[in-house]
């Protein structure tokens, strides 16, 4: 903690960003920091709680953290993928923010959540490869031990083992608690449009209303748009009010990238993902 | 009005058995397909989870639903034909309601009805009873009352029950309520000499009332339009909708036509919320509230100090639900708090952003 | 049937004011509903094309003028393009009259300055005709009006009318570079032109709609010329969708626009939070 502290003290008192973006203590457990005076670096603090994806913070739609001016922000390894994905499709340059990778023990999904245990884990820790932040300017923290498998059912597996009539019920009922709050786009770092398809009027491609017809067409379109793209901080399941396990329509897409595009979305912002990349060699066997 | 009643939990059951066969829908807090309490249609008492988990949404939905037609249209050539939809309903009763949510379906008449009176809301209202069951609270983001309200507070509601061994004493509040009472008098037990239930302790709840006054917050509102606690606090604020869909008193909406086919559609009306920028998006590109900190001064201005000028009450029943919901960590109860501190009128929680 | 279902209304006559602003003449479809409506000067309504949604804008005709309603628009969102694809006959929606309205009492036995740029002529002209309408009861009548070009001068026809009649003084304007070979009127901007009239302020109210920059530059020429903040009004136009203090939309500060507004006075916008 004091390692982190320190360097954003210094990095405040430099004058080398004017914002750190990190976590604090708030009422109801950890919660996003917006540090811009040294004598405040006290406030930071890094535990399991911190399950937020920071990154969400840097997407220039949030015009308001970046009038402070250039950012520090505080990632886990996993979150350096959402860095890297906003830099990778040209919504933020690399130079414009400094990056302070925390090492990482696994995080429990719930800020107010402190014990890590299989019953708490964050589904996204599962065989995690990225606790050692890569992507960074800075790596603080002493190297934890891996977090407890998680003893929650595979959903996903369950899933892929229904009928798909089953799957339709499952997900029109997940779908019917929708009222179109949009905050598993707002939480998203990698839903940065400037004018997001499901605003758009004219044609109205999606309608807004929170009915049947309107719900399957947001999640599927979001879910189609964030395919190869969705970092799987797993922001868009906890934000929501309803708690539509939206994670698993982006877990099942991750799964289909892969297989299609050996690709998966990763630190490395010189990788191209599919969506912004034409290869000779892409399965196209959809063009009939 | 009839005196206090008790009710066995078997003349409950018995009861909503009664008025879902007589055609009443019953609405409880009751656990769905993912195993968390919503307000939800039952069938039978055994579908209600009373006194489990705060529901997730509020009561609003049943008065102003997250979406409904408003009528709709068919084409001829030049000629149009609109179908009204209904502005009366089938009789109603919540059962279970806490009193924070029964209490906001009141706050939300005054401008449900000021000159134009909505008659989707007030034909709902109408048809429904609402029955609240006294609230044990629920955790530290409960501050209801701060707002006026409490444990055992009665606004909004017809009927009140509290627990007591076996079933539920039931204290009538409105002429509605004593009506059920009285059609349904078989099903209760006169009670008069029954004392109620010690109050349930407020526990959970929190800050102390005296905390945040709401007058002098209203005052400091009013003051400070510019100020850099807005700033400030929007900071960690993703600029979603998720305060504002399970708010019990967020009620804005957005009225939207949806074709269906060439010639036939239907217009409908969808909540909405100011923490959007499209919310005052002119259709010349002109936004008079560009920032989030904008939209976030609304929605506290709106509740703590533009409703109570207009109407006498504060647009807010301290559920909590805002702090509960919010994947940014705002709190609804925090930014109140620093706002009295400002005003200077009580030592709030100077809690750092 | 609730209070946001519209009444029927039939296109009876288009007018063509510029090249992107037109004028529809509305009859009531049903007949209890023509003879029964009624509205004062400066009320609006919510205008729909089904299919494309509502819009809002204020009647533009006079309510000494019975038999319907005229509205002027701009094709600028979904709805206004919508309406600017109907023919005459077709059939839209009109919700309304909501808001409140200029102070005609107040005005009487006083001189009215009217001051409007561009399509803001439309709230103005409903008030100028309402005037004109029962000449009589007003005193001196001065009229500007401004816009970018000559051809962006809405009401043509009604601006020959009102430079012919000897109670009405009207100074026309465009900015420079909008004027034509045959432009016979002022050149500049509307501040200036009010500015040149100097209208006495005089047991006078002035009337002022146009767009933003145009009315932040018009407010001080009148508080030289000896306007008080209460005799000047204009009318808001925030974006709505109920039109009658529900939806919350238009809410600035204190007041529902839709329903506190949309006419304030140029003292209560003062007291406003600039969030219009």
């Amino acid at each position: 903690m004091k390692e982190l502290r320190d360097l954003a003290r210094t990095l405040l008192a430099d004058g080398a960003v004017k914002v750190v973006i990190g976590y604090e203590e708030g009422p109801r457990g950890v919660r996003p920091a917006f540090i811009t005076r040294p004598e405040h670096a006290e406030r930071l603090i890094f535990d399991a709680r911190c399950t937020h994806c920071l990154p969400a913070y840097l997407s220039p739609r949030r015009t308001h953290v970046a009038a402070l001016g250039k950012p520090a922000v505080v990632v886990k390894g996993c979150d350096a993928r959402a860095v890297a994905g906003l830099i990778r499709e040209a919504q933020l340059a690399r130079e414009d923010v400094v990056v302070i990778g925390v090492r990482c023990g696994g995080v429990t999904g719930d800020p107010t959540v402190a014990e890590l245990a299989s019953g708490t884990v964050a589904p996204r820790c599962d065989a995690c490869d990225a606790r050692e932040p890569k992507l960074a300017d800075h790596v603080v923290g002493p190297a934890l031990p891996a977090p407890p498998a998680s003893d929650q059912p595979d959903m996903l597996a369950r899933l892929e083992g229904m009928s798909a009539a089953e799957r339709w019920e499952f997900w029109q009922e997940a779908f019917s608690r929708c009222v179109r709050c949009n905050a598993c786009r707002q939480a998203c770092p990698m839903c940065f449009c400037e004018r997001c398809v499901a605003d758009k009027t004219q044609p109205a491609w999606i309608e807004s209303s929170p009915h049947g017809r309107g719900n399957l067409a947001w999640h599927l379109t979001r879910a189609i748009h964030q395919a190869g793209r969705c970092v799987a901080c797993g922001e868009c399941q906890r934000a929501c009010p309803a708690d539509i396990p939206l994670g698993l329509l982006n877990k099942k897409l991750a799964h289909v990238v892969a297989e299609r595009f050996g690709y998966r979305a990763g630190d490395d912002p010189a990788v191209p993902a599919p969506v912004g990349a034409f290869r000779l060699d892409d399965a196209q066997e959809f063009i009939r | 009005m009839t005196g206090a009643r008790t009710i066995t939990h078997d003349n409950l059951a018995a009861l909503v058995a009664d008025l879902a066969a007589a055609g009443t829908r019953v609405t409880a807090p009751a656990r769905g397909a993912d195993g968390k309490v919503d307000y939800r249609p039952i069938a039978s008492l055994a579908e209600a989870a009373l006194g489990a988990e705060l529901p997730r949404r509020s009561l609003k939905e049943f008065f102003l639903p997250a979406s409904e037609p408003l009528f709709s249209w068919r084409q001829e050539g030049a000629k149009v034909d609109l179908r009204a939809v209904p502005t009366e309903f089938p009789p109603h009763l919540v059962l279970g309601a806490r009193p924070c949510d029964a209490a906001a379906v009141e706050i939300l008449d005054h401008v449900m009805g000021w000159d134009y009176r909505d008659e989707l809301w007030f034909g709902r209202r109408a048809a429904t009873t609402i029955a609240t069951l006294a609230c044990p609270g629920v955790d530290g983001s409960c501050f209801c009352t701060a707002t006026g309200r409490g444990p055992e507070s009665t606004k909004g509601s017809d009927l009140m029950l509290y627990p007591i061994d076996g079933g539920y004493l039931v204290e009538v509040v409105t002429p509605k309520g004593d009506a059920l009472v009285t059609a349904h008098a078989a099903r209760f037990i006169s009670a008069s000499d029954a004392s109620r239930p010690v109050s349930p302790d407020p526990g959970p709840r929190t800050p102390d009332p005296a905390s945040l006054p709401m007058p002098a917050i209203a005052e400091w509102l009013a003051r400070n339009f510019e100020h850099e606690l807005w700033r400030d606090i929007a900071l960690r604020c993703h600029g979603c909708g998720a305060c504002a869909s399970v708010c019990p008193t967020c009620h804005c909406f957005d009225i939207v036509d949806e074709p269906e086919g060439v010639t036939e559609g239907t217009r409908r009306r969808n909540w909405d919320t100011c923490q959007t920028g499209l919310f005052t998006l002119h259709a010349s590109g002109h936004n008079p509230r560009r920032d989030q900190h904008a939209r976030i001064r609304q929605r506290v201005t709106h509740k703590f100090s533009i409703y109570p000028a207009k109407f006498g009450e504060v647009l807010c029943t301290g559920c909590g639900r805002c702090a509960r919901a919010c994947p940014g960590g705002m709190d609804l109860p925090e930014i109140l708090g620093r706002i009295a501190a400002l005003a200077g009128a009580a030592s709030g929680p100077e809690a750092a952003v | 049937m609730n209070l946001y279902q519209p009444y029927l209304m039939k296109i009876e006559a288009i007018t063509d004011e510029t090249p992107d602003t037109r004028t529809l003449k509305l009859a009531f479809e049903d007949p209890s509903v023509a003879s029964e409506f009624d509205f004062r000067a400066g009320q609006f309504g919510e205008y729909s094309v089904f299919g494309s949604g509502e819009c809002t804008f204020c009647i533009a005709s006079s309510p000494t003028r019975k038999g319907g309603i005229e509205c002027t628009f701009k094709a600028v969102g979904k709805a206004t393009k919508a309406m600017r694809g109907l023919d005459v006959g077709d059939t839209m929606g009109f919700r309304g009259p909501y808001g409140n309205h200029f102070p005609l009492e107040r005005m009487e036995k006083r001189s009215v300055v009217f001051i409007a740029g561009g399509i803001g002529l439309a709230p103005v002209r409903c008030v100028i005709w309402n005037v004109l309408d029962l000449r009589d009861r007003f005193a001196d009548v001065t009229i500007v009006y401004g816009a970018r070009s000559v051809s962006d001068l809405v009401y043509k026809r009604e601006l020959e009318a009102w430079a012919e009649r000897a109670d009405v003084k009207l100074w026309q304007t465009v900015d420079p570079g909008g004027e034509t070979p045959e432009w016979k009127h002022e050149i500049g901007f509307v501040p200036a032109i009010v500015e040149k009239a100097a209208p006495s302020a005089a047991g006078a109210t002035a009337v002022v709609c146009g767009p933003p920059v145009m009315i932040k530059y018009t407010l001080p020429v009148l508080e030289k010329l000896g306007f008080a903040a209460g005799d000047v009004y204009t009318t808001l136009e925030n974006r709505m969708k109920c039109g009658c203090g529900k939806c919350g939309r238009c809410n600035v500060g204190p007041v529902y626009v839709c329903k506190d507004g949309p006419v304030f006075s140029a003292a209560q916008l003062a007291e406003l939070p600039a969030e219009y």
